[in-house]
């Protein structure tokens, strides 16, 4: 014999107990490694995704300039592009409203993804067998046919023809004065070709990591290039004697990288082509593939035939500002070329008036004297010394009348031209007044009056009739409809002009000089009236070098410049998008961690049932142990002997795991597609199984479980051979943990009062509802306490009842008598009973707190300062609106009538601007970096409101005004969206544009609770402009009842859900132009909150398998127990007990234990979880929740069945006769 | 006495039990006639059958062949339910091994054989320390089998035994767990008990101390009864 033979042995013979512990190692590594393969599958899923939804694109460049189409095919045509690059295809990429027009009415679907594709940019989607959209073709993706209720089948009504509705692109910027600031867009009729189906790639092509589907249509890049105006175009400039040829434009422009193996590792990808280094390259190449187009740039010769030495060129923008980055760039290239330049702000000047004569509250008494209208005031470049205005050809001298000016201009000093000086009849020294529109933030154009003295007159012409600097019309960029003109009449003005007090002579002047400024000021003057953020002049102006002819000159520039130029500072940089979305699928939410923190109680209850097995085994071995020990083995060796047997069991039970965690996470994967699709919004999931991650599984399983059975066996070490080979190894035991557990009653006393006091001041008001931490007040902090300290105290008082012998068992008749006595069964060994009731009510009371802990918002009403801030509507629009939706005045702009605008009375419309940005709420699983930023405008600071958390302030919206002295800009954030997808906390910082080019920090300031703000950063309106000129308009707005701030109360009057629907479906047919999509507030929280209950679900689920297998744990215990009483089991039989006496007591036994475990937790949890059962917004699955106990009831009653079973199979007589 | 029938009755009573080697009897021809009142004590070697014979008069195990009537009636006939009923109300045992229930009190414990039947009330309880007075466990009644010496374990498990005012008092090696001095005095209250409360005692021991203390005695061998010793009335068969 020798202890190999001996482990053997007793394997076999035990066998059933070692297949128990078996299973119980299978089950805890199937969950751990299983969970561990869940995040493995989503992982790769999602890289999956962002492989398929890609294709072969792996750099983009898309913002919102347009550029030339052939740059794409500049760009391939560079010597380096084919060293690295496949190819390079233009698109269009665009937001739209698509309707369909049906029986019912229109069907509509906002915020559409529109893309402009050719052959080339279809070919690198993964698009099936399906052919580009040409002509008048569009294909729809699959979730958008859905939405708008398209159907392909040719005889229903609802084929055929969609309409398609884009805003046309304009070049200049809708809050400039020539900005365009009415409706602009446009409606296409299209043909739907085809529907895409959601398994296609090309169905989900998104720039941005995102699982979920996204809305997309597909054009014909040169159909909607026409409609949109963005074809080739030649337009004939009368004025000027030329054809102006203006290239087609596209907004994006696709790459495929060489050698680009999805499948390889990030670290492969991130060094190769597709990765960082190979879009530097790309936008290297880019930089030297740039022409002024492609910037809204043009050069623009200034030559007069009068003054052929004053030839100059011009940097101008299409914008009409230019920008300053291509300023500095044109200044730099200047200094290097030794080219002087000027830089100018020209501005328009509504009205140009003596006061003398005019006085401005009789601006419109017909006089025909002293004003002039519409006429440009150009801002000039100041010389130091006389004559402080250019001086130097082409841009000066300028020929003054009568004395030069004899100091510099100040701030409200100007020279006006000798016709303006005419019109006004004035003279230097005078005073004239300027009135000018100033562009306001929601669209308006107030007229503002400044009032300037003469410092001088200049001449137009001089003595011999020629023009002189002063007629040059290159100070005045090009602006189409504007300069090119003929006529005031001719005009294509973005705002109303009063052309009924234009004079004859204004009439002749722009017949003869055109936009020639009338007057001059400095140009700091100029930009402290009309500075803007999109640029601090209008127009550089280069002087031709003297050896070169002004050709050869900007031949020589023009590349210098765009050298010069970054033009990742312009909004032209490739990004690359695939390494990006493989880097956000890599960082995703960690749904190993997830499912293994759901599994946790399946994990710990088939550890718990490990270690029971394992130590029902050893009992009834118990004897044998004492046998051994009493040959002369030693405590040692004989735990190395059945720590031997049982790390033979748990590897066999590891490696059997690893097969069943393939399944288990083949299970939650399926879940995750259908029961929790909640949790994800994505089909495309599939089990991706990683050798490592079931090696982890196995290892940690393993080890938990040998943990498990050294404590199993370390607790035998208490026992002398006598009392193993008495076989009284659990009644011992037992009256070893209870000889330690001498407490006194003075301790549940004690206990049991405070409990009491800390209940009645939290129900009473005592306890304060401010927050205590983490958004939780100090209320429901209070109540978890209570709750967690009554299932103690329970517990305690269960355990004292069980000791207590003033109960008296054996009483009555019939089943309930018989009841009794298996009640007092469970105090045979209080220990142990005790330790099922508590794993079963801290099990119960965690699945029960969790499932109470659900919330359907869509109950709640707006409240100031909770999750929806008073606000009963969010909506959000494709394109920017000017008009302040909360006034009359901006109402009657976006066409609603006075009458209509009356019924929104009481309405308070917060617009936010926008800049989009990764979706960053917890509908989005990838890891996000930047998120959509929106600009709060001051008076939603000054509103306040919301629910915040960790913050401390007042009023924690004002903290956004602050600028700290490091340049930090603080944003609030969502706290759901700042720990989990950002994974920032209070004082974290975020650069922009990215971490190796920052141009901007945030600074995380503050978190707001539960808030409708998921997914996206807030920054005061002020940052936002200084961050984003570019964005136009207002894209997000808040639409609730007023809040009045004096009383602090919202108007009840705009709460109820007929007027919000009412109001909801207004708003969105009244602007539908503008793509406005409406949500009710609530239903956007319950949006994102599915996803948080849809994880409590899981969590609940999952909880509640663990609380099955606890009961298989209590199972175990009743067969322990019945096996120790077999010979009092016998006893009972022998004094005239029948079996079903015996299955009755067994099973009251078990019925006791599991309902007081269910009940006790499911008490203290609803307890605990009282502050928020008694809000409106909970939404307590007491349906399912119920079920779910009552299942686990049920299946621990049957579980218990074995021992049952046990307890009846057993011979009396051999049970009474046995030694053993 | 049952209408002029003996309480007990055996007639050729036998038990076999079936193995790998084939049939094994262990008791043959059994032939008893007890009244209430009879002590008798079956004493025999080891593995002769004592405990077999005692369990099938106890209706725990079933004779192979044979008759058995107790009371009159032949037990034989009934069904588990019906052999547990009567167990209930007519037997009391009496274990080598107290078997007492741990986790009761010794009241409690003495009562437990009445909750298949009539249920425990306050007359079962007025008996039950009617009982533990007379076997002197007075001050014992709240404490529990592990708090007791081995003596006094078993005059629980004897009181037990009484308490549903069984008309047979079956004894299996009652002393063999407790030592001479001990078994002396549970010896002498399981004969005197057995008087007052008019039962039919079958003891099976192997101790001679006891066996001689009882009127009635008998030896098992070879499978079969042997009454020669008998002093009393047990009947021998009329052929």
């Amino acid at each position: 014999m020798t202890t190999v033979r001996l482990l053997t042995r007793s394997l076999l013979y035990y066998w059933r107990t070692n297949l128990a512990v078996l299973l119980g190692v299978v089950a805890a590594t199937a969950v751990i490694g299983g969970a561990l393969i869940v995040g493995d599958s989503v992982r790769d899923s999602l890289r999956e995704m962002s492989l398929e939804r890609l294709g072969k694109i792996d750099h983009v460049l898309h913002g919102p300039r347009f550029f030339r189409e052939a740059m794409a095919n500049d760009l391939a045509a560079h010597s380096g592009f084919s060293e690295r690059f496949e190819s390079a295809a233009p698109g269009l990429i665009m937001r739209g409203t698509i309707e369909l027009q049906t029986k019912e009415g229109v069907n509509r679907v906002n915020q559409v993804n529109v893309y402009g594709v050719d052959q080339r940019l279809w070919e690198m989607t993964r698009h099936g067998e399906f052919a580009p959209p040409t002509g008048d073709e569009i294909l729809l993706s699959q979730r958008v046919a859905e939405q708008l209720q398209y159907s392909m089948q040719a005889n229903d009504a609802r084929a055929g023809q969609v309409l398609l509705r884009l805003e046309l692109p304009t070049s200049i910027p809708s809050e400039s004065l020539f900005g365009e600031r009415d409706d602009l867009s446009q409606l296409i009729e299209l043909n739907v070709r085809d529907v895409l189906p959601s398994e296609l790639g090309v169905a989900r092509l998104e720039l941005n990591p995102n699982q979920q589907l996204p809305l997309n249509v597909f054009v014909s890049l040169s159909t909607l290039q026409d409609k949109l105006g963005l074809a080739e175009q030649r337009i004939r400039i009368p004025a000027e004697r030329r054809v102006e040829i203006i290239p087609a434009k596209v907004n994006a422009l696709f790459v495929s990288a060489n050698n680009v193996d999805g499948a390889a590792p990030l670290q492969q990808i991130a060094d190769g082509n597709a990765g960082p280094d190979g879009v530097n390259t790309l936008n290297d190449l880019l930089d030297a593939s740039l022409y002024l187009d492609d910037l809204d740039l043009n050069i623009r010769k200034v030559e007069s035939k009068e003054r052929p030495a004053s030839a100059y060129f011009a940097i101008e923008s299409e914008r009409m500002l230019l920008e300053n980055e291509a300023a500095t760039a044109a200044r730099t290239t200047a200094k290097k070329m030794s080219l002087s330049q000027s830089s100018v702000l020209v501005y328009l000047g509504n009205a140009f008036r003596n006061p003398r004569i005019v006085q401005p509250a009789k601006k419109n008494n017909g006089t025909e004297r002293g004003y002039s209208m519409y006429s440009v005031v150009a801002g000039l470049e100041l010389k130091p010394e006389p004559p402080y205005l250019p001086s130097e050809t082409p841009f000066g001298p300028f020929l003054f009348a009568g004395d030069g000016l004899n100091k510099s201009l100040g701030e409200r000093d100007i020279v006006i031209n000798d016709w303006l000086a005419e019109d006004l009849e004035v003279e230097a020294g005078e005073t004239i007044e300027i009135d000018y529109h100033i562009v306001g933030s929601h669209g308006e154009l107030p007229e503002k009056t400044v009032a300037f003295r003469i410092a001088g007159i200049v001449q137009l012409e001089d003595e011999s009739g020629r023009p002189t600097v002063a007629a040059d019309r290159g100070f005045t960029p090009h602006v189409r409809g504007i300069t090119d003109v003929k006529t005031y009449d001719d005009w294509d003005e973005p705002f109303d002009m009063k052309t009924d007090r234009i004079t004859a002579r204004d009439d002749t002047y722009w017949e003869e000089y055109k936009a020639t400024p009338k007057a001059f000021i400095s140009l700091e003057a100029a930009r402290k009236l009309w500075n803007s953020r999109y640029g601090g002049q209008t127009s550089v102006r280069l002087m031709k070098r003297e050896d070169k002819s002004l050709d050869e000159t900007i031949a020589e520039f023009t590349p210098a410049f765009l050298a010069n130029l970054d033009a990742e500072k312009t909004g032209l940089v490739f990004q690359p998008v695939k390494f990006t979305g493989l880097l956000a699928a890599s960082g995703t939410t960690d749904f190993s961690g997830l499912f293994i923190g759901f599994s946790f109680f399946l994990i710990l209850s088939a550890t718990i049932l490990i270690v029971l097995l394992f130590r029902l085994g050893i009992e009834r071995r118990s004897r044998q142990i004492g046998l051994l020990q009493a040959i002369g083995l030693t405590p040692k060796q004989l735990r190395r002997l059945f720590l031997g047997e049982g790390m033979i069991v748990v590897v066999a039970g590891g490696l059997l795991g690893m097969y069943a965690a393939v399944g288990y996470a083949s299970v939650m994967i399926y879940g995750l597609k259908t029961w929790w699709i909640g949790a994800i919004g994505t089909q495309f999931l599939d089990v991706s199984i990683r050798p490592v991650s079931l090696f982890i599984g196995f290892t940690i399983s393993v080890i938990v479980a040998l943990a498990a059975i050294w404590w199993a066996l370390r607790q035998l070490r208490n026992l002398s051979s006598r009392e193993l080979l008495s076989g009284q190894v659990e009644t011992t035991l037992a009256e070893i943990a209870q000889r330690r557990n001498t407490r006194s009653r003075s301790l549940l006393l004690m206990g049991s009062i405070f409990t009491l006091l800390l209940l009645a001041a939290a129900l009473f008001g005592f306890v304060p509802s401010s927050e205590a931490f983490a958004g939780l007040s100090w209320q429901v902090v209070v109540f978890f306490v209570v709750g967690i300290l009554l299932l103690a105290l329970i517990l305690k008082r269960l355990s004292q009842w069980l000791q207590a012998d003033r109960v008296n068992a054996v009483q009555g008749y019939g089943l309930f008598a018989l009841g009794r006595l298996g009640m007092r069964n469970a105090a045979r060994n209080r220990q142990r009973s005790l330790f099922t009731v508590g794993l079963i009510a801290s099990a119960t009371f965690v699945i029960v707190a969790v499932a109470a802990g659900q919330r359907n918002p869509t109950q709640e009403q707006p409240v100031y300062d909770s999750g929806n801030g008073g606000f009963t509507l969010v909506a959000e629009t494709d394109k920017g609106i000017l008009f302040n939706l909360s006034t009359t005045e901006g109402r009657s702009k976006l066409g609603i009538t006075p009458e209509e605008s009356t019924s929104l009375e009481g309405i308070e419309v917060i617009a936010f601007r926008r800049k989009p940005g990764e979706e960053a709420s917890c509908l989005n699983i990838y890891q996000t970096r930047v998120p959509t930023i929106l600009g709060v405008p001051d008076v939603m600071i000054q509103r306040g409101g919301f629910k915040f958390a960790d913050t401390p302030d007042e009023n924690p919206w004002s903290i956004l005004k602050e600028k700290n002295e490091d340049g930090l800009i603080p944003v609030l954030g969502d706290m759901n969206t700042l720990m989990y997808s950002l994974k920032k906390e209070i004082g974290s910082t975020i650069t922009l544009p990215d971490k190796e080019d920052p141009e901007h920090t945030l600074q995380i300031a503050g978190m707001l609770d539960g808030s409708v703000f998921q997914g996206v950063l807030l920054m005061s309106e002020t940052h936002f402009r200084e961050l984003f000129p570019d964005r136009d308009g207002y894209e997000y707005f808040l639409i609730g009842p007023r809040f009045d701030q004096s009383t602090g109360q919202l108007n009840s009057a705009a709460t109820s859900s007929e007027e919000v629907r009412r109001l909801s479906q207004f708003l969105e047919t009244r602007l539908s132009d503008f793509g406005f999509d409406v949500e009710r507030v609530v239903d956007r929280i319950a949006g994102f909150l599915a996803v948080q209950n849809t994880y409590l679900q899981t969590f609940q689920t999952l909880g509640g398998l663990g609380l099955f297998l606890g009961t298989l744990g209590l199972a175990t215990v009743m067969l322990r127990n019945v096996l120790e009483r077999r010979s009092e089991l016998a006893l009972l039989q022998a004094v005239g007990f029948r079996k079903n006496h015996l299955r009755w007591i067994v099973l009251w036994e078990n019925a006791f234990l599991l309902l007081c475990g269910l009940f006790i937790g499911a008490v203290s949890a609803l307890l605990a979880m009282l502050p928020h059962l008694r809000s409106t917004g909970a939404n307590v699955p007491w349906k399912s929740g119920g079920m779910l106990l009552f299942g686990v009831f049920v299946a621990g009653m049957f579980a218990a069945w074995f021992a049952v079973a046990e307890a009846v199979r057993m011979p009396i007589l051999a049970t009474l006769r046995s030694d053993d | 006495m049952h209408d002029g029938q003996f309480d007990l009755v055996t007639g050729q009573l036998g038990k076999e039990f079936q193995t790998t080697a084939g049939c094994l009897p262990i008791l043959t021809n059994v032939n008893l006639q007890l009244n209430r009142g009879d002590s008798l004590v079956i004493t025999g070697p080891s593995g002769s059958g004592k405990s077999t014979l005692l369990y099938l008069l106890g209706l725990l195990d079933e004779p192979t062949t044979g008759e058995l009537q107790m009371l009159g009636q032949d037990v034989r006939q009934l069904n588990t339910a019906q052999s547990a009923q009567f167990r209930n109300e007519h037997i009391g045992f009496i274990f080598q091994d107290h078997h007492l229930l741990p986790q009761c009190s010794v009241l409690e414990n003495v009562q437990i054989p009445t909750l298949p039947g009539r249920g425990a009330n306050s007359a079962t309880e007025k008996r039950a320390r009617m009982l533990l007075e007379r076997v002197g466990l007075t001050e014992r009644l709240d404490h529990r089998p592990g708090q007791l010496s081995g003596g006094e374990r078993q005059r629980v498990a004897v009181c037990r035994a009484l308490i549903n005012e069984p008309e047979f008092l079956l004894a299996d090696e009652p002393t063999g767990n407790l030592d001479p001095h001990t078994a002396e005095s549970i010896g002498t209250l399981l004969l005197e008990l057995s008087q007052e409360q008019n039962t039919l005692l079958v003891c099976v021991t192997h101790s001679l101390e006891l066996a001689n203390r009882f009127p009635q005695a008998a030896n098992l061998r070879d499978r079969c009864l042997d009454l020669s010793n008998t002093t009393a009335s047990p009947q021998q068969p009329a052929s």
